[in-house]
């Protein structure tokens, strides 16, 4: 029982973490980037290549993959994004974009990197055993550095300077042009840390589990999904969310069977879109 | 001859598909990314249908869409109370569940393996097995698929479809019934999708989830955006440039084992190029302004 808490504990850590670097993506540019899965996938495939190809020492290539991933979203913005938007294009016009990047950029991966399995972390992973519960070290990691980059989000979004300048962009980007707010660069900033969470949630799924050139899209959906039920407008209500979908999901491959999860959170998804429209905890 | 003649069929099966799929995107302006999972259920439904049951070719075809079409009326009920990003979030949903069911319903799929030996079709005495025979269904079939495409456009139904993508509440204000359009829709852009999929299992005799994939959907998507959407001729030129491009590279001797990779590439990136300087496509009118239904 208590293992199977701490099993939706961690998936739900998982979640939690890409959903959170989506939604701040999202609030500002009010479509669903999914590419957003590739810099997710990237994260890992960064840190494989600098740890395991150039064999950097791992202080060092973790913090480098992340930066290059972080990189990489916020060139997207500019080069893809930005020129589209000023041409007056529309949100799912953006969205078929980055469909259509989503798609170059994973074959990209798999061209570079080709398709087998890989993985980060080196020889035998460690466990740690207490009152009869199981859980690796690499999840003991995912598990805290989620709660502390999450919990840093939402002190970001509430004090820092440019946390309440996005949460202006997202309420009226008209409004918050009028006061002199820049709003691409608020969407730059948007993209930066975004795709700096989401490449950090890629490393460590990566590291507890393996990787592969399309790793990302199916924890992407489940963050959009988790996004969905919780509401864009607090964290709160994407950790709730996190934590439904998590125990739904656990409770759902334990009667039915692990090939059937994205099923199950689609299901999940499709009877709450239809049965409750606005999200769960909207004010 | 023959891979001319293949090339050609796989241009008549994508043209199908896009038609179809041109009449919920371009015509209703309602983005859907599960057009693969029809796809997939038409061809399954066609391979099940004659390996287990030995049904003759012109009753799969008839089954098969109607499968196909009651699946698309599942998509239609969300479209009405879904909205913009929402729905496409919907649509690749029902793409996952029904890859999964794919995949996974070993009995009646045969899982990752497929299904193979589907026998090569019979109508009416005519046995169909040389390539240019099964050019000549798969042209008589998408000419079909055009035609019908061409009257629905023209009739008051098509007129009312084009009013829902110009602005859904104004059309229902006019007293149009909104829901049953939308789930109409659905359905026979479903039907005809399993169509182009009857076609493929008994072409090709070999079915397997792999084929019926997102990045499938996506490639779909591409060939009605790239080559216009919300214009009749624009999918039947989407699929004859993004079928044949990647034919082209054959001849220029890339390594098969990425010629998988630079296709998939290749229609990503039109995919983007054209968002950014001619999102109505090739020879499309409109310069795909979905936002209107989201007003």
């Amino acid at each position: 029982m208590l293992q199977l808490a701490i099993n939706i504990l961690v998936t739900a850590s998982n979640m939690l973490l890409l959903a959170v670097s989506f939604m701040l993506i999202y609030r500002a540019v009010k479509f669903f980037h999914f590419a957003h899965g590739i810099i997710f996938a990237w994260g890992a495939f960064f840190a494989y290549m600098f740890y395991k190809m150039l064999n950097l020492p791992i202080a060092l290539a973790i913090p480098l993959a992340i930066l290059a991933a972080g990189l990489s979203g916020v060139l997207i913005e500019i080069i893809i994004y930005q020129p589209m938007r000023k041409k007056g294009s529309t949100g799912l016009v953006l969205l078929l974009a980055s469909l259509g990047l989503y798609t170059v950029l994973q074959n990209v991966i798999s061209m570079s990197f080709h398709d087998s399995t890989k993985s980060i972390h080196s020889g035998q992973i460690s466990n740690v055993q207490f009152a009869g519960v199981y859980i690796t070290t690499a999840q003991i990691i995912a598990l805290i550095s989620s709660v502390v980059l999450v919990a840093f989000v939402g002190l970001f979004l509430q004090k820092n300077k440019f946390g309440i300048t996005l949460r202006a962009v997202s309420n009226s980007t008209y409004l918050a042009k009028i006061s002199g707010i820049s709003v691409s660069k608020t969407y730059i900033v948007a993209f930066a840390i975004g795709s700096t969470l989401a490449s950090i949630a890629g490393i460590l799924v990566a590291y507890d589990v393996d990787m592969t050139p399309t790793m990302g899209m199916s924890p992407l959906m489940m963050a959009v999904v988790v996004m969905i039920i919780g509401g864009t407008n607090r964290i709160s209500g994407i950790i709730i969310a996190s934590a439904l979908l998590s125990v739904l999901l656990h409770i759902g491959t334990w009667y039915i069977g692990m090939q059937w999860q994205e099923a199950i959170v689609f299901g999940g998804l499709v009877v709450f879109l239809l049965f409750r429209p606005k999200q769960l905890l909207a004010k | 001859m023959e891979y001319l003649l293949h090339v050609l069929i796989m241009i008549c099966i994508y043209a199908i598909l896009a038609q179809s799929l041109n009449l919920v995107i371009g015509y209703t302006g309602l983005l859907s990314i599960a057009h693969a999972a029809f796809y997939g259920i038409g061809a399954y439904s066609a391979a099940i249908m004659s390996l287990k049951l030995e049904t003759p070719f012109l009753l799969n075809l008839v089954c098969a869409g109607g499968i196909s079409s009651l699946a698309g009326a599942l998509i239609g009920f969300p479209s009405l109370r879904v909205k913009g990003d929402y729905f496409v979030i919907v649509t690749f949903g029902f793409q996952v569940i029904v890859f999964g069911i794919l995949n996974n319903w070993f009995f009646f799929t045969g899982g990752p393996m497929g299904l193979p030996g589907i026998p090569q079709p019979v109508i009416f005495g005519w046995h169909i097995s040389s390539h240019i025979e099964f050019l000549t269904l798969a042209g008589v079939l998408a000419s079909v698929v055009f035609l019908i495409s061409h009257r629905i456009i023209k009739s008051p139904f098509g007129r009312i479809l084009q009013a829902i993508r110009e602005d859904e509440v104004f059309a229902l204000a006019a007293g149009k019934n909104i829901a049953a359009y939308k789930v109409s829709v659905f359905m026979v852009s479903s039907a005809m999708a399993a169509i182009a999929g009857v076609i493929y299992a008994h072409y090709i005799s070999f079915v397997d989830p792999t084929s019926f994939t997102v990045m499938e959907s996506i490639f779909i998507i591409s060939i009605v955006i790239i080559g216009g959407a919300g214009s009749l001729w624009g999918p039947v030129i989407g699929a004859i440039v993004l079928v044949t491009l990647p034919e082209l590279l054959r001849f220029i001797g890339l390594p098969s084992s990425i010629a998988a990779n630079i296709r998939q590439i290749l229609y990503g990136g039109l995919l983007v190029a054209f968002m950014m300087w001619r999102p109505q496509g090739l020879v499309g009118k409109f310069r795909f302004r979905l936002e209107n239904a989201k007003k």
